[in-house]
């Protein structure tokens, strides 16, 4: 059984009945670095949030471990979601909170809300919050404001945040498009090392074939809400690079 | 305090102005002022221990004023020994004493609080004697430091409402709470009870009455149409003019274009002194004063708005030209833009879009005010209004409340659109 | 539900077409209106609205604007964006224009046969071969004072100010001899009468905690609602009559000034600083919903995404994802509304709202200058005192 499997998906937005997705199916098995490419507006974020039905899919099925996301209650919901970390382009911190506080975000669905209201953690998840910033190397800005970091130390947050999760599986949407190269491989290795190390299934959006190459053991290309291309990095070569990005792209290099 | 000192990596630190020691601690000592102040209101309320006459004095027997004072004083001395007091934090500082354990720190705040006496109460020769580490803190080795940065702190804060300071501010805030109940005579009863008396006041609201809506009222020669239209007359001639006034007014009071020499600085306090004082002379005072000046009328309610709308949009004005950015300025006068030029295309761009909003702002406001200004002889709509209600016809009063709420309503909404685009 | 939803984009594009002609009547309307009252308070120096019988006046404004819209470029086509051409963007003929002027006045009874076409054509636009719609970028602009809604613009600036002074009944010559009337009071300002401090004391500290009390429980009331009044919080077809009712009545309240409602409530409650209190705080909890839920509209929902795909509830999105981000701003702003509070406290007394303005306003009418400047000062010190206050802790806010 595969870890997660997505089942004839489709969304279209009610406003200006865009078509996002149409009828995506494919599936990942555990311990996968799988990479979405695809140019803007090819629906890599539609898809990647559809999954934690951040966004309520049109028809369709998502499947995580046996268990169909897509018919759950949200009660239900909420207790599948704290297994799937979630990262974002705009890093969607609290920008006028502590890192602190943000990290210890990633503890809500498992911290009973009556406790966490008042915001009083459990001194376990302290210590856990502890170690996801010293893990991500963020160990002394503990206490500073998200708003005074700069753009890579917010994503390296957001992945501690994603840490505070445990999660199983990891969903990280265009995660590196706000940085430079070289903090875009900070990141990436992060996620990399999560991936290797906990045994966290990743998928991840990207917009760089370089970067796709360098860190995907799979890579899914979407055009126009559909999947172009499905198979191992090596294999796209320049006429499925046409194929995917339109005729006048040209490939740029990432290092 | 063992936590609060864990919890900052502290470093070197340069001394600590006199000025922010002095004012720390006089703060905590009107704090205590003000809470003893609270006390004896409430004490007198309850059981007329002090006396309060009609007048407000507070009475107190000869030697009670000497009591006050002093006891304050001790607890501010006791405050600040003891713990870390809101007038520190305000000021952002701390006590701190390294690695001590309970019963030495104890001792030591002691020490410190007996020093106090010898060091602050003489006219505080021992602050003044050495300001960077005064007497009682070199002898109780309990000294004041900078709150630390947030870069520097290792383990969580304890939770403001944890802290001394905390605490004296919670106090505070549910002693004013307390006080307002009493001094603003708050009586749930009478409002609960009172509801029944405006029955025909909600009568009339709820059913209003628009029979002179457009023809006049005979005894008024008036309509509620016509007076509305007078109104909002009266808001629009106050905001232009005041506006345009203001507009070349504003200059003189902005820091960044007077500072320079010295009588520029002088226009600048003088400008900036008047508009603060007008400002805070509602326009309905000012109608009284217009009134007396013009006589009852229209024209009596702007003057009023004018005077008030010169003052607060010149306050505003001044403020934004104090804060463009100069970048643009240098780039123009880099190209050999001439002074002139630098305001017009330096200058006038950065504070059209500000000043548009902030007038269309006071134009609300001026609305808004143009329909009670009337109370005191201002006309418009207001006239109407007090009429009807000193006739006790809540009916027509309510029909006037209706039209009152539409229209201001509407322009607020129509400004409020042309604002966003604006801005 | 399907054929609705199309029909959506019709409504929309007719209506869009519609605002023209309605913008440039009313435009025409308002100007001849004010244009009259103005002549007619220069040539006869009294209050007039319309000098010719109203037939005329609705005449001339309709065919201005016919005439407007075919020659020219008008207020309304500015408004919205559009200028009339032929298909290929080129300007039209005088034919073209002619016929449109003519056609033009089919337009307005027969626009109910514009929502059948999905753009929204009007029978002129039908019959000329032109179209109402948006300039190509590259259009050549004028400057504002070569165009007829410029001029439009400036006539209506003119003649209104020019009406306002003979509706306001300005009369500089009662400014001029009036002054000496007023000179006991700014001598009297320099020796104000200070046998009654304490007494101004004791009303400056009721007019305090009357401001206090208004700005403390109307936090209470408007914060809990202000999320009620918060568009993208209120989705749904439950919510959203919600959010409109809490919106209306809000704003409504809040255009009533709050002397009028210390009028209601000193029937109510009697007069005195409760009734004053009870006025400022309806109107501060009117007042700080806009502001709050305004705030609340802004909010970045990148966070609040963020804290729901980490399994958080309802209740803890909201802890986590949105007061974080509006704590501050709720402060400030009640920090502002206190400043409010205690400059509208100092006058709320004048209808029996107690405080210091009663008294003020009393000594003001019965030309007891001295006391009254004494009390002048007073509530000048505290105005100061508390804007200085709130605007050094808003500043630390921020
Ligand atoms: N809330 C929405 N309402 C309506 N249409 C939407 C909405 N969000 C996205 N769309 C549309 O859905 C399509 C897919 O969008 P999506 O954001 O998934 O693309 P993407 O691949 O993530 O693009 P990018 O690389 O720019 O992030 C686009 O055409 C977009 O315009
Ligand atoms: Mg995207």
């Amino acid at each position: 059984m595969p870890h997660l499997a997505i089942d004839h998906l489709t969304k279209i937005y009610e406003r200006g009945k865009v078509l996002a997705l149409d009828d995506v199916s494919f599936s990942v098995d555990k311990g996968e670095f799988l990479v979405l490419i695809g140019l803007s507006g090819s629906g890599k974020s539609t898809l990647l949030r559809c999954i934690n039905r951040l966004i309520e899919p049109t028809s369709g099925r998502v499947f995580l471990d046996g268990t169909e996301l897509t018919a759950l209650p949200q009660r239900e919901l909420r207790r599948w979601r704290r297994k799937i970390g979630m990262i974002f382009q705009q890093f969607n911190l609290v920008k006028r909170s502590t890192v602190l506080a943000n990290v210890l975000a990633g503890r809500l669905g498992y911290v009973p809300t009556a406790r966490t209201l008042l915001g009083r953690f459990p001194r376990e998840d302290l210590e856990r919050a502890r170690r996801a910033l010293e893990r991500v190397g963020l160990l002394e800005k503990m206490f500073v404001r998200a708003d005074q970091l700069s753009g890579g130390q917010q994503q390296r947050v957001g992945i501690a945040r994603a840490l505070m999760q445990e999660p199983e599986l990891l969903l990280a949407d265009e995660p590196v498009s706000a940085l430079d190269p070289a903090t875009s491989h900070s990141i990436l290795k992060y996620l990399e090392q999560m991936n290797r190390q906990d045994g966290v299934t990743v998928l991840c959006a990207l917009h760089f074939l370089s970067l796709a190459r360098r860190y995907g053991t799979r890579i899914i290309a979407l055009k126009g809400g559909r999947i172009v291309f499905e198979g191992s990095p090596s294999e796209i070569d320049d006429a499925k690079f046409k194929e995917i990005y339109g005729e006048e792209a040209e490939q740029v290099e990432v290092r | 305090m063992e936590r609060k000192q864990s919890r900052s990596r502290s470093a070197e630190q340069p001394p600590i102005p006199l000025t922010a020691r002095v004012l720390s601690f006089f703060l905590d000592w009107s704090i205590w002022g003000y809470i003893a102040y609270g006390t004896v209101y409430l004490l007198n309320h309850y059981w007329y221990v002090a006396y309060i006459d009609w007048y407000g004095r507070l009475t107190l027997p000869w030697w009670g004023w000497p009591v006050v004072v002093i006891a304050t004083f001790e607890l501010a001395l006791l405050s600040h020994s003891f713990g870390h007091s809101l007038g520190m934090r305000a000021m952002g500082l701390m006590p701190a004493a390294e690695g001590l354990d309970r019963p030495a720190l104890r001792k030591r705040r002691l020490r410190h609080f007996l020093a106090s006496h010898i060091s602050i109460m003489p006219l505080g020769i021992g602050v003044w004697a050495s300001p960077s580490e005064p007497w009682h803190e070199r002898l109780s080795g309990l000294r004041l430091v900078r709150l630390p940065q947030r870069e520097e702190w290792i383990t969580p804060p304890p939770r403001w409402y944890r802290t001394e300071w905390g605490i004296m501010t919670l106090a505070i805030l549910g002693l004013t709470v307390t006080l307002g109940w009493h001094v603003t005579g708050i009586h749930l009863r009478v409002l609960i009870a009172g509801a029944a008396r405006p029955a025909r006041l909600w009568q009339g609201l709820t059913h209003p009455d628009f029979t002179f809506l457009i023809y006049s009222d005979p005894w008024l020669n008036d309509s509620i149409v016509g007076a509305l239209i007078e109104s909002i007359f009266m808001a629009l001639l106050a905001t232009i003019f005041g506006a345009g006034i203001a507009f070349v007014l504003s200059f003189f009071g902005a820091r960044n274009i007077m500072a320079g020499s010295l009588p520029g600085l002088i226009v600048y306090g003088l400008t900036r002194g008047v508009f603060n004082i007008f400002r805070s002379i509602e326009s309905i005072l000012w109608a009284l004063i217009f009134a007396v000046w013009v006589g009852w009328g229209p024209f009596a309610g702007t003057l009023a708005l004018f005077i008030h709308t010169i003052a607060a949009l010149g306050k505003l004005y001044s403020e934004q030209t104090e804060h463009i950015d100069p970048g643009p300025l240098e780039a123009i006068a880099a190209t050999g833009g001439s002074r002139i030029e630098v305001i017009r295309y330096g200058v006038v761009p950065q504070i059209v879009p500000p000043f548009l909003a902030f007038t269309l702002y006071r134009w609300d406001i001026n609305v808004r005010m143009a329909t009670v200004v009337a109370l005191v002889g201002g006309g418009g709509i207001g006239r109407l209004f007090f009429y009807y209600k000193d006739q006790l016809d809540w009916a027509k009063v309510g029909a006037i409340i209706v039209a009152i709420g539409l229209v201001v309503w509407l322009l607020d909404y129509i400004s409020g659109r042309v604002r966003e685009k604006i801005v | 539900m399907n054929w609705i939803a199309s029909l959506a984009p019709r409504f929309a594009a007719a209506g869009r077409r519609l605002s023209i002609p309605l913008a440039d009547l009313l435009v025409l309307a308002y100007l001849w209106a004010i244009g009259t009252c103005f002549t007619s308070f220069i040539l006869y120096g009294e209050e007039a609205y319309l000098l010719v019988p109203w037939w005329v006046m609705a005449l001339a404004v309709v065919e201005g604007a016919a005439l407007w819209e075919s020659f020219g470029v008008s207020l309304g086509m500015r408004l919205f964006g559009r200028w009339l051409s032929r298909e290929d963007d080129s300007s039209p003929s005088l034919g073209q224009r002619l016929g449109y002027w003519l056609s033009w006045h089919l337009s307005l009874p027969l626009f109910p046969l514009s929502f059948l076409d999905h753009e929204g054509q009007t029978v002129a636009e039908r019959l000329t071969g032109t179209v109402l719609r948006e300039p190509p970028a590259d259009a050549p602009r004028g400057r504002w004072y070569r165009t007829s809604s410029g001029w439009a613009i400036l006539l209506i600036l003119f003649l209104t100010s020019g009406a306002a002074f003979g509706i306001t009944k300005v009369n500089l010559s009662a400014l001029i001899k009036g002054a000496p009337k007023t000179a006991k009071f700014w001598r009297s300002l320099a020796s104000p009468d200070t046998s009654i401090l304490t007494l101004g004391l004791k009303l400056l500290l009721e007019t305090f905690f009357m401001a206090m009390m208004a700005t403390v429980f109307a936090v209470v009331i408007a914060g809990p609602v202000s999320f009620l009044a918060a568009r993208n919080l209120m989705r749904g077809p439950l919510a959203r009559p919600v959010y409109f009712v809490v919106r209306a009545i809000s704003s409504l309240t809040r255009s009533v000034d709050a002397i009028i409602w210390a009028i209601i409530f000193a029937v109510w409650v009697g007069m005195g600083s409760f009734c004053g209190a009870l006025a400022l705080w309806i109107h501060s909890i009117a007042d700080l919903i806009k502001l709050y839920s305004e705030q609340l509209e802004s909010i970045d929902p990148g966070p609040l995404e963020a804290v729901a795909a980490a399994g958080a509830s309802r209740l803890e999105v909201i802890r986590y994802g949105i007061i974080p981000q509006i704590i501050n701003p709720y402060l400030s702003f009640t920090l502002y509304r206190w400043d409010i509070n205690v400059r509208m406290a100092t006058v709320i007394g004048v209808v029996g709202g107690g405080g210091i303005g009663w008294r003020l306003a009393a000594h003001l009418r019965s030309w007891q200058f001295p006391e009254a400047s004494m009390l002048t000062i007073l509530v000048v010190a505290l105005v100061w005192a508390i804007d200085y206050v709130s605007a050094r802790l808003r500043a630390k806010l921020a």
